[in-house]
């Protein structure tokens, strides 16, 4: 009989195995690449056009903040790829036959498969903020680098994980890998935003539960918009999202779906 | 607990909704070195049993058993030394073969050394040595058919669970796995194996379990069943006219007639209960002196069909 220490302890590496199995899968099917490649591009985009076409932004501030408002677009396109289908794809192709029948706590599976999809979603980001500040640097020397662009890290790295966490949602309970991916894409790029936008300029209250009004953060400690610890407010239909709220709004969302779809997950069966 | 008793299901019910029970109060036990085949037509609770018994789903109430551990409770200590290969399963089609089967060494804990040994090994078992590295996506039905078999057995486990093994295969790979499983009973390796098709099973099986409906009807050893089914003769009957229930009913009556089932329209198959070759005669005798014009009269060996057939007959009379 094991100890409850072993028993965590392979527990984990289950965990850790369904997480490189993941990444493979991931490098595989050139999501890593496309991904990786957006990262790289879209950033660059910014830097190659004002230098051939017209002249860069005057403050570091500024450039930073047009370069990282697309840095959603690239959570949202990575976060779908990555855990659109990390559930529902076990269940839709009939891998799970083989997967969920070895000697493995499915609890385990499902761990290894969200850090899975996070991962690579992380380490995108990253690689777009290193880009950014590698421009920054370029243009406007190490001094261009603020404090407020490790806070827009730090704050695209917590809304990632929100982001995944909704996808990952989607892919533990629907039937269909595109239905999960799509609806996360959509979810998050037009529904929520849609949503929030309603709520502010018709409803005219604020919608800080919504997740994509607090990734306005992201780009929002660039320009003064958040007065930080400042609390909800400003005029009717011209609301911007707290620091603090916002941080607190996005780990919400990302420890209750992250639970809520290992639950679901795990009561899923291959029927 | 008997400490032979490797697989054990004990009143397994698994209800879908308030109206589909697919599987029935199951109980059964299957020893040490056994190759138990599970037989019953498409929808009668096969998969479903051996869902239970890898943990895939849960039963409504029971409970299955392998070595003596709860496989619902304890998953990843019950089903350490199985194998299993459930229905037709999807293999990842962007990976290889060298890849699936190396992550699945890791899950069961194998060694490096031991991994690329099997893969070798496993690969060479189940003819697809030449595509190690090849991508899955490009593998034919029966290629995958092959693969999800080794990967079941890659770990030399001692427990073999197969649903329906040898569907998608050709005629030369449904040998080869026939050959493969005799190769296990060598092992003393316990196999568990469900399938629509008797035959394969009376060809590799010490034993059966019959399934119906979700009921288990019978378990018998297949040497018991042979000489049962020597003592019945099947004989399968054409009749020029349809067959009225009134034409049925006079042939029912017909002294030695175990079963009557009908075949088709105009068409029935004939089970007596004893092997005297006279009495095949005094049949169709008795037959067309009950004034029905007989076409053609094939008396035929029974089979674990035929068995099968007539347990089925009697279960739907009882009813």
């Amino acid at each position: 009989m094991k100890s409850i220490k072993e028993d965590i302890l392979e527990d984990m590496k289950n965990t850790c195995l369904t997480v490189s199995f993941e990444l493979k899968k991931h490098f595989r099917m050139k999501r890593m690449v496309i991904s990786f490649a957006l990262a790289i591009g879209l950033p660059l985009i910014f830097y190659i056009v004002p230098r051939i076409w017209a002249s860069f932004p005057e403050t570091a501030e500024e450039f930073a903040n047009l370069n990282l408002s697309f840095v959603n677009l690239l959570i949202i396109i990575s976060g779908s790829l990555f855990a659109g289908d990390a559930v529902v794809g076990e269940f839709e192709e009939k891998t799970g036959l083989l997967l969920f029948s070895t000697p493995q706590r499915h609890t385990t599976i499902f761990i290894g498969k969200y850090i899975g999809a996070l991962l690579p979603t992380l380490t995108v980001v990253t690689i777009y903020y290193l880009t950014t500040s590698l421009e920054i640097i370029g243009i406007y020397g190490t001094e261009g680098i603020s404090l407020e662009f490790f806070k827009s890290f730090f704050i695209a790295l917590v809304y990632t994980s929100s982001a995944v966490s909704l996808i990952f949602f989607f892919s533990s309970i629907l039937k269909r890998k595109i239905t999960s991916t799509l609806l996360g894409f959509f979810s998050l790029m037009m529904i929520l935003p849609i949503v929030s936008s309603v709520l502010q300029f018709l409803v005219e209250v604020e919608p800080w539960y919504i997740l994509t009004y607090t990734e306005g953060l992201i780009t929002g400690v660039f320009v003064g918009a958040t007065p930080i610890g400042g609390g909800p407010g400003g005029q009717p239909g011209q609301f911007s999202p707290d620091f603090y709220q916002g941080i607190t709004i996005m780990v919400v969302y990302t420890v209750v779906l992250f639970f809520l779809s290992v639950f679901i997950s795990n009561r899923r069966r291959m029927e | 607990m008997d400490d032979d008793c490797i697989i054990r299901t004990e009143n397994l019910v698994k209800k879908f909704g308030e109206d589909v029970t697919a599987v029935d109060n199951v109980s059964f036990e299957i020893e040490r070195g056994e190759v138990v085949g599970y037989l019953g037509p498409n929808g009668a609770g096969k998969t479903t049993t051996i869902k239970i018994l890898t943990n895939l789903i849960e039963p409504t109430s029971g409970r299955a058993c392998i070595n003596g551990i709860d496989v619902n409770r304890y998953p990843k200590e019950a089903l350490k030394d199985v194998g299993s290969l459930i229905g037709v399963p999807g293999v990842y089609g962007y990976l290889t073969p060298d890849e699936i089967l190396t992550y699945f060494g890791k899950v069961y804990r194998m060694s490096k050394e031991k991994i690329e040994r099997r893969i070798e090994d496993v690969l060479e078992l189940v003819n697809l040595s030449d595509w190690r590295y090849s991508k899955i996506e490009s593998f034919s039905t029966g290629m995958e058919r092959r693969l999800a078999i080794g990967k079941s057995i890659f770990h030399e486990p001692s427990i073999l669970i197969l649903d329906e093994p040898v569907l998608g295969l050709d005629p030369e790979g449904i040998r080869e796995i026939r050959e493969l499983i005799k190769s296990f009973q060598k092992k003393d390796v316990t196999v568990f194996l469900s399938s629509h098709l008797l035959d394969e099973v009376s060809k590799v099986c010490d034993s059966v379990i019959f399934l119906y409906d979700g009921e288990m009807i019978e378990r018998d050893s297949v040497e018991r069943i042979d000489q049962i089914m020597k003592q019945y003769r099947v004989i399968e009957v054409e009749f020029l006219d349809n067959l009225t229930e009134s034409d049925l009913q006079k042939v029912r009556k017909i002294p030695v007639i175990d079963e009557v089932t009908k075949i088709n329209q105009n068409k029935i198959r004939i089970i007596k209960n004893e092997g005297n070759p006279a009495s095949t005669a005094e049949i169709l005798k008795k037959v067309i002196d009950e004034g029905l014009d007989v076409i053609s009269y094939s008396p035929k060996k029974s089979d674990l069909e035929d068995f099968y057939v007539s347990l089925v007959g009697k279960k739907g009379d009882a009813r």
